[in-house]
């Protein structure tokens, strides 16, 4: 076995949660039952990788299949790289019939035509999902295992989520290989940016609690009010307004739990608007401001503002559009009023 | 033999059943309706005496006097509410229900396959100044736009018909590749490869012929998107498959265009136990 396969080996399992170990090297089957019997999982990390390097050097382990260990691990820790989101565009109108090992080959085959040392993966999910690892190399150089890119995509989705690559010259090159492989004519980076894979497939694919309005009665149960404090001295004086608040709350962000996102960032470029006596700008020029929220969890701290009594309900349309206009990046420029649609640059 | 003519003593026995047993629901039914035929009937009169009442001025500047035997303003519109509610329940169940909104209306539609209820996806359109999609949880890889394109203009009753047709189908053949995954894995050999609009799939099964079992590799293409039943069935066997199985293999075709996925599995399952 190659020692800089050995190194990768090891260094990956250093990464993994020690109580993990023991089921993520089961899924990836490279090693057999009985093997990992005689590992003690119980040790310090650096003796499991030692133990887990020596039996995969009995089984002689490749690139690849050590490869297939890094996908299993990024797929179980999404959250720990930040994922975009690219949109693809294709002209033609006809039925997809997706076929999987068409588009790996076709991907792999465009790819290797236009940089022959890279190491491509492959892994498909239960939910449609194809986990796409590429290693990269250079026209002199071995593909360097730890510079590598991940690309989550859905069949028959103009979707595409990619981990932002270190190298940004070998984008172009992911992209053309993309749309060969999955029939689609042009691609293009959303301003849509977060460490949750999920809660972005979530807003791209419309998974995410929307209050559609329906007659679809729902239990009555969820209506009722909680049970007043025992005590009727106890008044709530704002009790309409509140209620007021959570109604328009749930309107807009509905009943479940948001997607996660850890900011959102405006770019303003719109004119500074003082009193004309003040004279603080001569030039009419643009006032270039940046306004980023950040948060652990974005939305649902927007979602709890209203109700802390921290903002007033409902919240500004630039907030709450989000999840709809699908991004998280906006540049707002001066015209009449601000309507982020129609005004905001790709 | 005996048990032939046991078999059909025990056929003409279930028939018998089976007929008395719809006799007995139709019997239930005519009552149940005979009884609210009562009950209306009854609400009516009583309608009725409270109308004379008030027309006839009894009822004075104090307002309805609370009558035990009349309905209650209350009891009214409870009913009114629960027989609105019955209509609505009624309307959703039937797959396209829809309700008006500020600015449009929002069309709710659910999808069932052959009597299970399945997801149910919504769309809210504005009217105003054209008719529009404002939002929607339409599936992603669903052609919603290109059906949009089409027909939301023109024939709003076309493009939701449309729509429906690709929603339920999809979960059809969704449903049919789940089903067979759960119940029949045995019978597969390695995974099912699928794709997100369910519409090829490929797998292997094994065919059990002369005491050897052979695998067969099925492509199952479902070109048309508003049906839930393939288009083209590729069936191939290894180059060692005895001739024999060339037959087979035409009539497994067959079974996969004309029956549901899991059906055809579960057609296999029962044949083999009448074998033996």
């Amino acid at each position: 076995m190659d020692e800089t396969v050995a190194e990768y080996i090891r260094r990956m399992v250093l990464r993994i949660p020690r109580d993990e170990i023991k089921t993520m090297l089961q899924k990836w089957g490279f090693l057999s039952e009985t093997q990992l019997q005689t590992i003690n999982f119980h040790q310090i990390k650096d003796n499991i990788s030692q133990d887990v390097v020596q039996l995969c050097e009995e089984n002689s382990a490749d690139i690849k299949q050590a490869a297939v260990l890094d996908i299993i691990y990024n797929h179980i820790y999404p959250n720990k790289r930040v994922w975009s989101v690219y949109q693809m565009n294709k002209t033609g109108e006809e039925t997809e019939f997706f076929d999987l090992t068409d588009f790996k080959k076709k991907f792999k085959r465009q790819l290797r035509s236009a940089l022959k040392n890279v190491t491509i993966n492959f892994r498909e999910y239960e939910d449609n999902a194809i986990w796409i690892r590429i290693a990269w190399g250079t026209p002199y150089t071995k593909p360097n295992q730890y510079k590598t890119s991940y690309v989550v995509y859905h069949s028959q989705t103009p979707y595409v989520f990619i981990s932002a690559s270190v190298l940004k010259s070998n984008l172009p090159l992911l992209c053309q290989a993309l749309l060969v492989a999955s029939n689609y004519c042009d691609i293009r980076e959303m301003e849509l940016r977060s460490h949750s894979l999920n809660s972005l497939k979530d807003i791209v694919f419309k998974r995410y609690s929307q209050n559609f309005q329906t007659y679809y009665p729902r239990p009555l149960q969820e209506r009722n009010a909680a049970p007043e404090s025992a005590d009727i001295r106890i008044i709530q004086e704002n009790k309409n307004e509140k209620e007021r608040i959570q109604r328009v709350n749930r309107e807009v962000f509905g009943d479940g739990p948001q997607p996660k996102l850890e900011f959102a960032q405006y770019k303003l470029e719109t004119m500074f608007k003082s009193d004309p006596k003040m004279n603080v700008l001569d030039k009419r020029e643009p006032f270039r401001c940046l306004v980023k929220f950040s948060s652990p969890h974005l939305l649902e701290s927007l979602k709890s503002l209203a109700p802390a009594g921290m903002a007033d309900a409902p919240l500004s349309p630039l907030l709450t559009c989000i999840p709809q206009k699908a991004r998280n990046y906006f540049r707002i420029r001066e015209k009449k009023g601000f309507l982020p649609g129609s005004f905001v640059s790709p | 033999g005996v048990f032939a003519h046991l078999e059909m003593l025990e056929a003409r026995a279930h028939e018998a059943a089976v007929k008395q047993e719809e006799m007995e629901q139709q019997e239930e039914k005519l009552a149940g309706l005979r009884a609210r035929v009562e009950e209306l009937r009854l609400q009516r009169d009583e309608l009725r005496a409270k109308v004379d009442l008030q027309q006839k001025g009894q009822l004075g500047k104090e307002g309805v006097v609370p009558n035990p035997a009349q309905p209650s303003a209350r009891a009214v519109l409870e009913w009114k509410i629960k027989s609105l509610k019955a209509l609505l329940e009624l309307f959703y169940l039937t797959g396209i229900s829809g309700k008006l909104t500020k600015r449009g209306v929002c069309f709710c539609i659910s999808t069932a396959y052959e009597g299970t209820y399945l997801d149910s996806y919504y769309l809210d359109l504005l009217t105003k100044p054209e008719v529009q999609i404002y939002r929607h949880s339409v599936p992603v890889f669903i052609p919603l736009q290109q059906i949009a394109k089409k027909y939301l203009q023109t024939d709003i009753r076309r493009f939701l018909s449309v729509l429906y047709d690709h929603l339920n189908a999809y979960v059809g053949r969704r449903y049919q590749a789940d089903q067979l995954q759960e119940h029949f894995s045995d019978q597969i050999e390695g995974t099912l490869q699928r794709n997100s609009l369910c519409n090829l799939l490929v797998f292997n099964y094994n065919v059990p012929s002369k005491s050897r079992t052979f695998p067969f590799n099925v492509r199952l293409l479902y070109g048309d998107l508003c049906c839930s039943l393939p288009t083209e069935v590729v069936i191939s066997c290894t180059p060692n498959a005895p001739a024999s199985l060339a037959e087979t293999a035409a009539a497994h075709s067959d079974l996969f265009r004309r029956v549901a996925l899991h059906k055809v599995f579960g057609s296999f399952s029962s044949a083999e136990e009448s074998v033996d």
